[in-house]
């Protein structure tokens, strides 16, 4: 074998790098993958992007912010939904794999709403009190003002964003061993549902057929459920941006469908689906 | 009229006796699945808590399975092309509560049956800011910490592989990454011999032992890095990193990188091994991602030599074995990578990679100035030779991914030796691959081929 000269290489090199910039991701389809907080508007979303756009098939599945965000490092996915920032060690993968830090898009907000039975006597709690209970500290709802019952928690598994979030900015430790987790916001209302004992938290477009808990900063603030003009002015205190992420800058179809995402008409739908919009 | 009645009377009794049958039936049936659901409610709850358990355990690895073809004229008797298994790692982590992670990592790689990792995180729960490694880690530098599973060339650079051998080494690791500033500080301290070989006047390795330090100085190993984002652009990593180790002189005397001066040392005092470097990785979003990559490492490094040995009473049968001194030699190196991602099953790679390991004399001069002990009885001649000559590697390399667990990479590297003042100062004998033998052959007053052409499949779970 002989050895390549290396101009001849500089050559090969150049070729291959201008191929490269001749690569620009263009796609009719489209794969979205992630929160299950956002699924259900993002599922509204391809559905009537579709409908004005019929050259391009969207196609939307939930399965968790981690999961979405596996998948977009792996390459199963164009966009992941997140209800929470990616990680820094996500970034690191992502920059490994693909070279890039991936492009962020804020595209709705939320209230993460806590969820209590209709006969509940609890009405509101403050962040101090929610993280004693989800940290299984307060185990009764007599310590809170409540009946004396055994408070049941429920709660997302871990590959969720939304307890991910709530964690980090209302538990600020552990859950409790005893904190059941369930697939789903939708699973979650559920069993609060069915359970007068029981609370849980979830995405505020969720919350059908249970209490809304009132949630104060502080004991001496003022408590607040979770609407589009508390969420605006922040004095709702559990809110949140909810993501879509990219590997790249979008082109094509792909550019055309983020855009419409975040246009008025894109915005309307977030607000029809019970989620708040960015702006 | 009195016969209806009668029939009449008995169906609707025998309705009622059937129906009071079927219900007591029912009753009974829902009971009894009842008791089933009840059951099989307690053996899930007991199944999920014992799967609960094994979530805590994550197992990944990887094989790299390749082909390679080498030009070096010095393995055309032997075998200058094969198939080989590169790696064939499999990591456990196990994270028993929040906070504590123990990780094993051995290489099953046919012929080098290793221990590649095992050691034990322990995070900061308070501020989560903080982490403390213990056990065999991967020393604090980029291209070391990069994993092999991702890296866009075959094997690291050569300075790295010069200074870090083996990646790993055995000792403790303090780590700080602030929740809210892109920061990361590793300050370790090593045994600092992990990988090295010291002969004796025997040529027996006084360093044999992968689990203990061959002496009692321990090295510090100290690195920082800073991500700055650079908007829609992408982002630019940057940092530093320096070692300050030693080594137990097993001599009396030490000579100087240029191979001018040998200065006295005491036996067991330190040899020092110290150097910095500086590194940087720009991340750009130009369709479909690129990125730039580089370090520069120099400083001092060191190797350990021995004391002569006086003649036996018997001097025939045990002669004098002269000393050899400490070499210390400054040296540098460093890498750049070019990567592009070629949409997103396939990404370009090329690598410039230099190392001297003597800066302090030229090609030209090795092999001519050289130092001569007044006494051979006592210090062998040490000449400069091959193993000053600097390196540069150009490497080249394809991978395209069939998905996110398979890999084929095709890589070429390109290497030249730098080049001694004259034919036949430094050259080595090799065989042809039909037994013939050429004498000095290999001269390295010009490049000697050591190409390498690599064809690489990567399997990944």
């Amino acid at each position: 074998m002989k050895s390549i000269n290396s101009i001849k290489l500089a050559v090969i090199v150049v070729l291959l790098g201008l191929i490269g910039f001749a690569f620009a991701p263009a796609a009719d389809k489209i794969v979205v993958k992630g929160s299950d907080t956002l699924v259900i508007l993002a599922q509204k979303w391809a559905e009537v992007y579709m409908k004005s756009n019929s050259n391009v098939a969207i196609q939307v599945t939930g399965g968790g912010s981690g999961v979405g965000i596996s998948a977009l490092i792996n390459g199963a996915t164009d966009i992941c939904n997140s209800s929470r920032k990616m990680k820094n060690t996500e970034k690191e993968k992502l920059k490994a794999r693909y070279n890039t830090l991936g492009v962020e898009v804020a595209c709705a907000k939320d209230g993460i709403t806590v969820y209590l039975h209709p006969t509940n006597k609890v009405k509101e709690l403050s962040i101090k009190q929610l993280s004693g209970i989800f940290k299984g500290e307060i185990k009764n709802w007599k310590e809170v003002g409540g009946a004396d019952a055994e408070i049941k928690l429920y709660g997302r598994e871990n590959s969720s964003g939304t307890y991910v979030f709530f964690q980090e900015n209302v538990v600020k430790g552990d859950y409790a061993p005893s904190c059941q987790t369930l697939p789903g916001t939708a699973a979650v209302v559920n069993a609060v549902k069915k359970d007068p004992n029981a609370i849980g938290y979830g995405g505020a477009a969720y919350a059908e057929g249970i209490e809304i808990c009132k949630v104060k900063k502080d004991d001496n603030s003022p408590a607040y459920l979770a609407t589009a003009e508390t969420i605006k002015t922040g004095e709702y205190p559990i809110t949140r941006y909810l993501y879509m992420y990219l590997r790249n800058k979008p082109t094509g179809a792909l550019k055309s469908y983020i855009d419409w995402i975040l246009s008025p008409e894109g915005q309307k739908l977030v607000v029809e689906m019970g989620y708040f919009p960015v702006k | 009229m009195k016969r209806i009645s009668l029939i009449a009377i008995l169906f609707v009794s025998a309705l009622f006796f059937k129906a009071t049958a079927q219900e007591t039936t029912v009753n009974e049936k829902l009971s009894e699945v009842n008791d089933k659901v009840t059951g099989i409610t307690e053996r899930l709850a007991t199944a999920e808590s014992d799967l609960s358990k094994l979530t805590k355990i994550k197992i990944s690895g990887y094989i790299q399975a390749q082909y390679q073809m080498f030009e070096s004229p010095a393995l055309e008797s032997t075998s200058n092309n094969y198939f080989s298994i590169r790696r064939a790692r499999v990591k456990f982590t196990y994270e028993a509560t929040d906070g504590i992670k123990f990780v094993l990592q051995p290489d099953f790689a046919p012929g080098a049956l290793s221990l590649k990792d095992a050691y034990v995180v322990l995070n900061d729960r308070w501020t989560k800011s903080f982490s403390l490694t213990a056990g065999k880690f991967n020393r604090p530098n980029y291209e070391v910490e990069y994993s092999s599973s991702q890296r866009e060339m075959p094997e690291r650079s050569a300075v790295i592989r010069a200074l870090y051998p083996g990646e790993r080494a055995i000792g403790a690791k303090l780590e700080y990454n602030p929740l809210n500033l892109p920061l990361h500080v590793q300050l370790a301290l090593l045994n600092g011999t992990d990988g090295l070989t010291i002969n004796n006047s025997a040529g027996v390795n006084l360093n044999p032992s992968e689990n203990k330090d061959y002496d009692n100085y321990k090295d510090i190993m100290v690195r920082a890095t800073y991500n700055l984002g650079l908007g829609s652009f992408g982002g630019l990593d940057f940092g530093a990193h320096g070692y300050f180790g030693s080594l137990k002189s097993n001599a009396t005397s030490t000579l100087s990188s240029d191979y001018t001066t040998v200065t006295a040392i005491k036996f067991g005092d330190a040899v020092k091994r110290n150097w910095i470097g500086g590194e940087f990785q720009l991340f750009a979003d130009l369709l479909g991602g690129m990125s730039l990559k580089g370090e520069y490492i120099a400083g001092n490094n060191a190797s350990v030599g021995y004391s002569a040995v006086a003649a036996g009473t018997d001097p025939v049968k045990n002669p004098p074995v002269p000393g050899v001194a400490n070499f210390q030699n400054n040296f540098a190196g460093y890498y750049l990578y070019f990567i592009k991602n070629l949409g997103k099953k396939n990404q370009f790679a090329f690598r410039y990679d230099y190392y001297d390991p003597n800066t302090d004399i030229s090609g030209k001069d090795v092999a001519v100035a050289k130092f001569s002990p007044t006494d051979a009885t006592v210090l062998k001649s040490k000449t400069s030779g091959k193993s000053d000559l600097a390196t540069t590697t150009f490497g080249l390399a394809l991978h395209h991914y069939f998905d996110d667990n398979l890999r084929i990479s095709l890589a070429y590297d390109i290497v030249q030796n730098e080049k001694v003042g004259s034919a036949g100062l430094v050259t080595e004998d090799y065989t042809k691959a039909d037994g013939t033998k050429v004498a000095k052959g290999m001269d390295y007053s010009k490049v000697v081929n050591q190409n390498a052409l690599t064809l690489r499949i990567q399997a990944k779970f």
